[in-house]
């Protein structure tokens, strides 16, 4: 290709764009611009910037480390769980975590289906999120049993003790929703990383890095025929992961659900943990994405329409679990059932009113401020706003899980709970985890998607009003 | 081997080393010798795979070779190994004596039980009583001989010698050698004080109580001319009226008085009577909690609540019409009725003054029975039944005290005593004049402290005794297992070495024993004597003594009384102060704090309070206010009041103790529990709580002292460990309560509808609906397991508790782990209030796993570690459990009980002997709950079989709460056997079950509370 024709493809495709719809990339890069800039990030050195936030870190993942092998050491009484409180922070992280990933999958493959190709510039870090996400929630999971040694026990393999798992526990339920997530996020990211690590093959001089990204390129040459089978095993993937969106969250809460603790029981949670997971997915892309782009300079990639976007599905996902919670109160209500009516109004004015309350006004209050688009396009403000997102959807599954647990049915069986010191340093680890991972991400792997941007840049798809066709096949196959 | 080589082609195959070595094979013609066999020579290659390939099978499948292991077993000539045997023998509580029966196996005491057989426990017994098991394998008692006087050492022999020396020198210089003896029931032993200071006048003996009572028998003594205290029998009492008593609390006749009284308050189709219980009390205790009626007094009102009572049943005859006088307005009206409450049941009627109250009060009471007919032979109150060596001993204390104020004494020894922790201040100045001391106690105490010498006492449990009961049965003390100690032989031993000693140096009388003999020989001795006047065949008889444990000696029946009204009424009232006092009570948990360092004891939530590890100054909610502690009267606020230290003084001392807002108690009274704050005497009890003795008096130590002063103690933020949240009074669930009652009108009438069900359900089962499901029920073609728990009859005394602790290795947690909320009990009583927050009657629902058929624990455990067995047990599979707590989130009970830690780390050896080895210990990580002691199902499923029998019978599997609950409120067995007593009483109107409309289906029937008012 050269460079003729890329301006070439660059004036046209900026003389077609509708006015009406904004474009998705901004700067008029020509197609070596998009791989230069993205794959340069690869090939730089490492900043004292960066190193420093990785060993900061690090350090967080660290502590999370010893305090998890302190735990399995010493058993989960070094944590604050107690009698009536069987699950504490352990499975609230569980759940956050879990939810996190699910932007990842929704960005993906849902909206892949859908054609939104507004996802392009952040897919790729969306879907390493959930990867990573997905870590984090296993590690809570195989942490928080008693004895961590025999995690294994929770897998159906065949086995002397001649013991099968049980398949009426939700538990159960879990452990093949969450494989089943990690394995097909994994597979989805990867394969979508491949004509990426092609590219960067190319692009990289180090023959030590070339060798590794040669070796995870799989032999992709950028023929037609790959191009063929990968958009087939993409589509594949992404009708794979669709269901899983729904699925894997909706699971988690039968976690609940399917308990007859009152404040657990209730049919509306699979459908009120879902849109809770996209809503709190979302929010954490954002806050990382919004860090990514001022640090990286991908503001031409991720553009003030994406952040749009993102806010307003915020913005509906989050009156989604609004409804939802005014919903619980109504059917406690409405259920005349007595213990139902207790443990909600124990829920607002109980002895953990300050969680539900700090889970209402950053779930429900904070993002009513997207109705305004002035707002929606404020940097600033929307990376607050993503901030108490997270903190408010950590406190709704601490609320679920902790009120519930901490006052049921027998009041001689009440108690409180108070997490310790080892919690709070593995909840810290799993950040650690999560944004050592995400940083290592972003240096070493294409963060952006470079051949499905460069499909997105002005001109470059198809239109009936020109050339159509024509300038498609020559943009994917750089 | 021959020269054959295996490597060459042309080499046979060969079978055996017989057929190696040339020697013929018979079988070798079954193969003719051109066969296919020939042809299958093993080339070098060949017989490499096959090596190669052996070794790999043997190496992936090493195992040990199969052969039988013979170990070399010493055994006990009487045990078999495995099997438990239970010999009887004897606990006595102060001067109470009750049956015990002691589980072994291979020669350790593993668990102490009641004695079917003895007439005064009927085979129950008290939390104290099976947790003193615990104390035999304390680690922290005393070992060995400790002497600071001469040559020192830690030699037995030394320490007595130098006792002896002692007692020869008071001899030489004309004083005393006072030995200073706990309670004890123990006719030998009397004997053989008797005997001792006979022959050695300058030894003399005082008993002296850790807590001091003597009014009772004061006033016995002035008014009928016994100088003991008599018991009555609550099951004969139709009306009972106690006034400052607590007989079902912490009274050494407890657990005698609760399985009597316990009798007739389970109303059941078949009898629907009971007995009512009218309690006026200053305290909450636990009988008030129990009662039909509570009257709350100011303690200056108790006794003139008494007098009144009196003057309305004795008119003319009355002792006390100077002590009515000053009841009030109100007091005199409640007085009033409950005066005609007891005139409606003449001689089937009792009333109870506390142990604390004046002798006239205890005259006036006993004038009021005497009045109402039911004192006399065969009577509510039978004089015959008098507690042994209950007489007034304040006499000779105060004797002993002035005794050592004038140096009279020279040597003064302690044998099972603990003064300088339990006595009042003057006698501790007083006995610090003697100057030579001795101890003979458990531990190295706060008394063996102070002394120059310390022996070793020994544990009932390995020491020979005898004590008598109050009604004249006389029991064995048999020792379970040699001295835990370094050998050191029993007090009673000890004192027959040292009287011989004394013999060696100064001429004496004769004494009854040699030094070949030891006190067993002397107590063996002194009944085969006696028995021998009456029984031909003593040695059979001695034999059937120890077997059963008791020996009924022929009853006296009691002359005829004559009421010496004069002398009563000269007897001298309590000083009736108003204002605020201090009450002291003994600690419900362990009385006077003897067994203070026993981690069950510690753990063991006080039955009112629910406090573990500490006591605390009880006060009423507007007390609490009045001091500042609390600001209003909200719950919450009042809960936060313990966080508040107090220090409460009065004319003996004073102590520092966190606050605790006891709902029903009277206003201006602080309520201390006794046995805390040991500053000696093991690790365990060490600096828990704060010594309430420092604030009675010497002479009675119950008895109200006036508060000179109570004032927060600044900048504190104390945590009270409780096993019980603290405000459950208002609960907010008075639509569908979880413990429920009925009074006894309702019971009478059949108006049961408060404990009728309602929920979908397609038809009922006995007395309960059955819920609708979509999964077809499971049927239980043998056994099925299931308890009624009689709600009535449960007073709360905590006995199954500590049953259930000893018999299942429980571990004790610690107050750490309670505050958090991590104790252990796999059986809980959940205490509930009912009325009016200023005087509320409790509830007490103990609380287990409920078995449910529809368990919600089991489906939700991801790798089946809780399953249902066929006979409808909810089982835990502690092997399996990977520790997801998934099914305690679950439960609805919350009676999971989860190893946050490895609870058995801290148990010091020898305490690991105290386990039960039927029972699995639990290692941390994992679920553990009640199992309806399936050990001991499977235990009588053997025996069963040995017998030929498929199934067993009613009664032949006991669960250990059941076996230990005094009151009987426990019934444990199978159900799908119609005539069982369970099967029959799960259908009683009474029952209901908690929590059934969340279609869990619990295998327990609770029988609702019956309250008669």
């Amino acid at each position: 290709m050269t460079v003729d024709h890329e301006q070439q493809i660059r004036t046209n495709g900026h003389s077609y764009e509708e006015p009406v719809r904004e474009i998705l990339v901004m700067g008029h890069p020509t197609l070596h611009d998009v791989t230069s800039r993205i794959a340069s990030i690869v090939e730089s050195k490492l900043s004292i910037k960066y190193l420093l936030t990785l060993s900061v870190t690090l350090s967080m993942l660290g502590l999370g480390v010893a305090a998890l092998g302190y735990t399995i050491m010493t058993g989960i009484g070094v944590w604050g769980l107690n009698n009536p409180v069987g699950w504490g922070w352990d499975i609230t992280n569980f759940v956050f975590w879990i939810g996190i990933g699910h932007a990842g999958t929704l960005i993906s493959a849902i909206l892949y289906l859908f054609r939104q190709r507004w996802r392009t510039a952040i897919n790729r870090s969306a879907e390493a999120m959930t990867l990573f996400a997905v870590a984090c929630a296993m590690s809570m999971v195989l942490g928080h049993t008693g004895r961590q040694w025999l995690f294994y026990w929770l897998l159906p393999f065949p086995n002397q003790m001649q013991m099968w798992v049980n398949f009426r526990s939700p538990l159960m339920w879990d452990v093949f929703a969450v494989n089943t997530y990690g394995t097909v996020s994994l597979l989805f990211w990867f394969v979508g990383l491949v004509p990426d690590l092609a590219t960067l093959r190319n692009y990289v001089r180090n023959s030590f890095a070339r060798k590794i990204y040669s070796f995870f390129s799989l032999g992709w040459t950028g023929s037609h025929r790959h191009w063929h089978h990968y958009e087939i095993a993409y589509m594949i993937l992404a009708g794979i992961s669709t269901p899983l969106v729904l699925s894997v969250h909706s699971v988690v809460s039968m976690d609940f659900t399917v308990g007859i603790l009152p404040g657990w029981h209730t049919t509306i949670f699979p459908p009120y943990f879902v849109a809770g997971a996209i809503f709190s997915g979302f929010a954490m892309v954002m806050t990382l994405l919004i860090i990514a782009r001022e640090v990286l300079d991908l503001k031409q990639f991720i553009t003030l329409k994406h952040l749009d976007n993102m806010n307003r599905i915020m913005l509906a996902t989050g009156m989604m679990v609004g409804y939802a919670y005014a919903m619980e109160f109504f059917i406690a209500w409405y259920s005349a059932n007595p213990w139902e009516m207790w443990i909600f109004q124990n829920r607002a004015f109980g002895d953990y009113a300050w969680a539900y309350w700090t889970m209402i006004s950053c779930n429900v209050i904070a993002p009513q401020i997207f109705w305004f688009r002035k707002f929606r396009r404020n940097i600033p403000l929307m990376f607050v706003i993503s901030i108490f997102i997270n903190i408010g959807m950590w406190f709704e599954r601490f609320t679920i899980i902790a009120t519930s647990l901490h006052h049921d049915f027998l009041p001689s069986s009440w108690g409180y709970y108070t997490p310790t010191w080892v919690e709070v340093s593995i909840f810290i680890g799993t950040f650690g985890l999560f944004l050592s991972a995400f940083l290592l991400f972003a240096k070493f792997v294409p963060v952006i998607a470079i051949a499905e941007v460069k499909a997105i840049l002005p001109g470059s798809q198809p239109s009936h009003k020109h050339e159509h066709g024509h300038a498609h096949a020559e943009v994917t196959g750089h | 081997m021959s020269d054959r080589s295996l490597h060459s082609a042309n080499a046979a195959p060969w079978k055996s080393l017989e057929s190696l070595s040339g020697a013929v094979d018979y079988k070798e013609s079954e193969f003719p010798e051109e066969g296919p066999m020939a042809e299958n020579v093993v080339s070098r290659r060949g017989f490499m795979t096959i090596m190669s390939a052996s070794m790999a099978l043997t190496a992936a499948a090493c195992r040990r070779p199969e052969q039988r292991l013979v170990p070399s077993v010493k055994s006990l000539q009487t045990a078999i190994p495995g099997m438990p045997l239970e010999y009887a023998s004897v606990y006595t509580k102060c001067n109470v004596a009750y049956g015990a029966l002691v589980k072994t196996r291979e020669g350790r005491p593993i668990k102490v039980k009641g004695n079917d057989l003895h007439p005064i426990n009927t085979g129950r017994t008290s939390a104290e009583m099976q947790a003193s098991l615990l104390s035999l394998y304390d680690s922290d008692r005393l070992r060995r001989p400790r002497v600071r006087k001469g040559g020192g050492g830690t030699s037995y022999d030394n320490a007595l010698l130098t006792i002896a020396e002692g007692i020869a020198e008071a001899h030489a210089s004309g004083k005393k050698a006072v030995f200073v003896v706990g309670e004890h029931a123990s006719p030998s032993y009397a004997a053989l004080m008797q005997h001792i200071s006979e022959a050695i006048p300058t030894i003399t003996f005082v008993t002296m109580p850790s807590i001091a009572a003597n009014n009772a028998a004061i006033a016995n003594r002035a008014a009928i001319g016994i100088d003991a205290e008599l018991v009555p029998d609550l099951s004969k009492a139709k009306v009972i009226v106690c006034v400052d008593a607590d007989p079902l609390g912490a009274d050494p006749l407890a657990l005698y008085h609760t399985t009597k009284w316990s009798q007739r308050r389970k109303p059941v189709k078949a009898n629907k009577s009971m007995s009512k219980m009218i309690v006026a009390e200053a305290q909450y205790s636990l009988t008030g909690g129990n009662c039909d009626e509570r009257i709350k007094l100011h303690p200056s009102q108790v006794e003139p609540f008494l007098a009144v009572i009196e003057k309305e049943i004795a008119g003319s005859a009355a002792l006390g019409s100077d002590v009515a006088a000053l009841a009030s307005a109100e007091v005199s009206k409640h007085a009033m009725e409950t005066a005609s409450a007891l005139k409606g049941a003449v001689g089937e009627s009792y009333v109870m003054a506390g142990r604390h109250l004046s002798p006239r009060a205890h005259a006036i009471a006993l004038n009021i029975n005497n009045s109402l007919g039911n004192v006399g032979a065969g009577s509510v109150v039978d004089p015959s039944m008098q507690i042994p060596f209950s007489g007034d001993k304040s006499v000779a204390i105060s004797a002993l005290t002035a005794d050592l104020m004038a140096d009279n004494v020279h040597m003064l020894a302690f044998c099972d005593a603990n003064p300088e922790y339990n006595a009042d201040r003057a006698f501790r100045t007083a006995m610090m004049k003697a100057p030579f001391r001795v101890a003979i106690n458990l531990y190295e105490d706060e008394t063996a402290e102070v002394c120059n010498v310390s022996i070793p006492g020994t544990h009932w449990l390995e020491s020979w005794g005898d004590a008598v009961a109050f009604d004249g049965t006389l029991s064995m003390q048999q020792p379970m297992i040699a001295p835990m100690n370094d050998g050191v032989a029993s007090v009673q031993d000890s004192l027959m070495r040292i009287a011989l000693k004394v013999g060696e140096r100064v001429s004496i009388g004769t004494l009854p024993f040699t030094a070949e003999q030891k006190y067993a020989d002397f107590v063996k001795n002194r009944w085969y004597t006696m028995m021998s006047a009456s029984v031909s065949n003593t040695d059979a008889a001695w034999r059937k003594t120890l077997q059963d444990g008791i020996l009924i000696m022929p009853h006296m029946p009691a002359a005829s009384l004559t009421f010496n009204g004069a002398a009563a009424a000269q007897l001298s009232t309590g000083q009736y102060t108003s204002g605020r006092v201090v009450a002291i009570a003994p600690s419900l948990s362990f009385y006077d704090g003897q067994y203070s360092n026993n981690s069950w004891l510690q753990e063991l939530p006080d039955a009112v309070t629910k406090i573990v590890w500490d006591n605390a100054a009880l006060m009423s909610p507007a007390t609490a206010i009045a001091i500042g502690a609390a600001k209003n009267d909200d719950p919450k606020e009042l809960a936060l009041a313990s966080q508040n230290v107090v220090t409460v003084s009065t004319e003996h001392g004073s102590v520092n103790l966190p606050v605790w807002v006891q709902v029903g108690m009277a206003d201006d009274v602080v309520a201390i529990s006794l046995g805390y704050g040991r500053t000696a005497g093991g690790a365990v009890s060490m600096n828990v709580g704060a010594n309430g003795f420092a604030l009675a008096s010497g002479t009675n130590t119950t008895q109200y002292m006036p508060l000179k002063n109570i004032s927060l103690v600044a900048g504190t933020k104390y945590r009270v460990a409780t096993t019980q949240n603290h405000h459950t009074l208002d609960d907010g669930r008075g639509e569908r309560p979880v413990a429920k009652w009925v009074s006894f009108h309702d019971v009478q009438t059949g108006h049961l509808e408060s404990l009728e069900e309602e929920f979908p359900n397609t038809g009922k089962d006995g007395k309960f609906l059955i819920p609708i499901s979509i999964v077809p029920d499971y049927e239980y073609k043998g056994h099925r397991w299931g308890m009624v728990i009689d709600m009535s009859a449960c007073t709360g005394c905590s006995s199954c508790i500590i049953a259930c602790q000893s018999e299942n290795n429980i571990p004790v947690v610690g107050k750490d782990q309670v505050l958090i909320g991590r104790e252990m009990h796999w059986i809980r009583l959940d205490r509930y209030y009912v009325g009016d927050m200023s005087n509320p009657i409790s509830l007490n629902e103990p609380m287990l796993c409920q078995h449910c058929e529809n368990a919600p624990c089991e489906n939700v455990c991801p790798v089946a570690a809780t399953t249902h067995s066929p006979e409808g047990l909810n089982e835990m599979t502690y092997n399996r459990c990977v520790g997801t707590r998934y099914c305690l989130n679950n439960c609805p009970y919350k009676v999971r009980r989860f190893n946050f830690l490895n609870f058995h780390d801290t148990e010091k050896s020898p305490l690991d002997l105290v386990f039960n080895p039927n029972v699995t210990n639990r290692m941390r990580g994992v679920m553990e709950k009640c199992t309806f002691c399936v050990q001991r199902l499977h235990e009588a499923k053997w025996h069963a079989r040995d017998a030929g029998r498929e199934r067993i019978t009613d009664g032949e599997a006991v669960v250990a709460c059941q076996e230990a609950c005094p009151a009987g409120a426990i019934i444990f067995g199978d159900t799908n056997d119609a005539s069982s007593r369970v099967a029959q009483l799960r259908n009683e109107d009474r029952g209901f079950k908690v929590l059934s409309e969340l279609n869990v289906r619990p295998q327990i029937t609770y029988l609702a509370k019956v309250r008669n008012s």
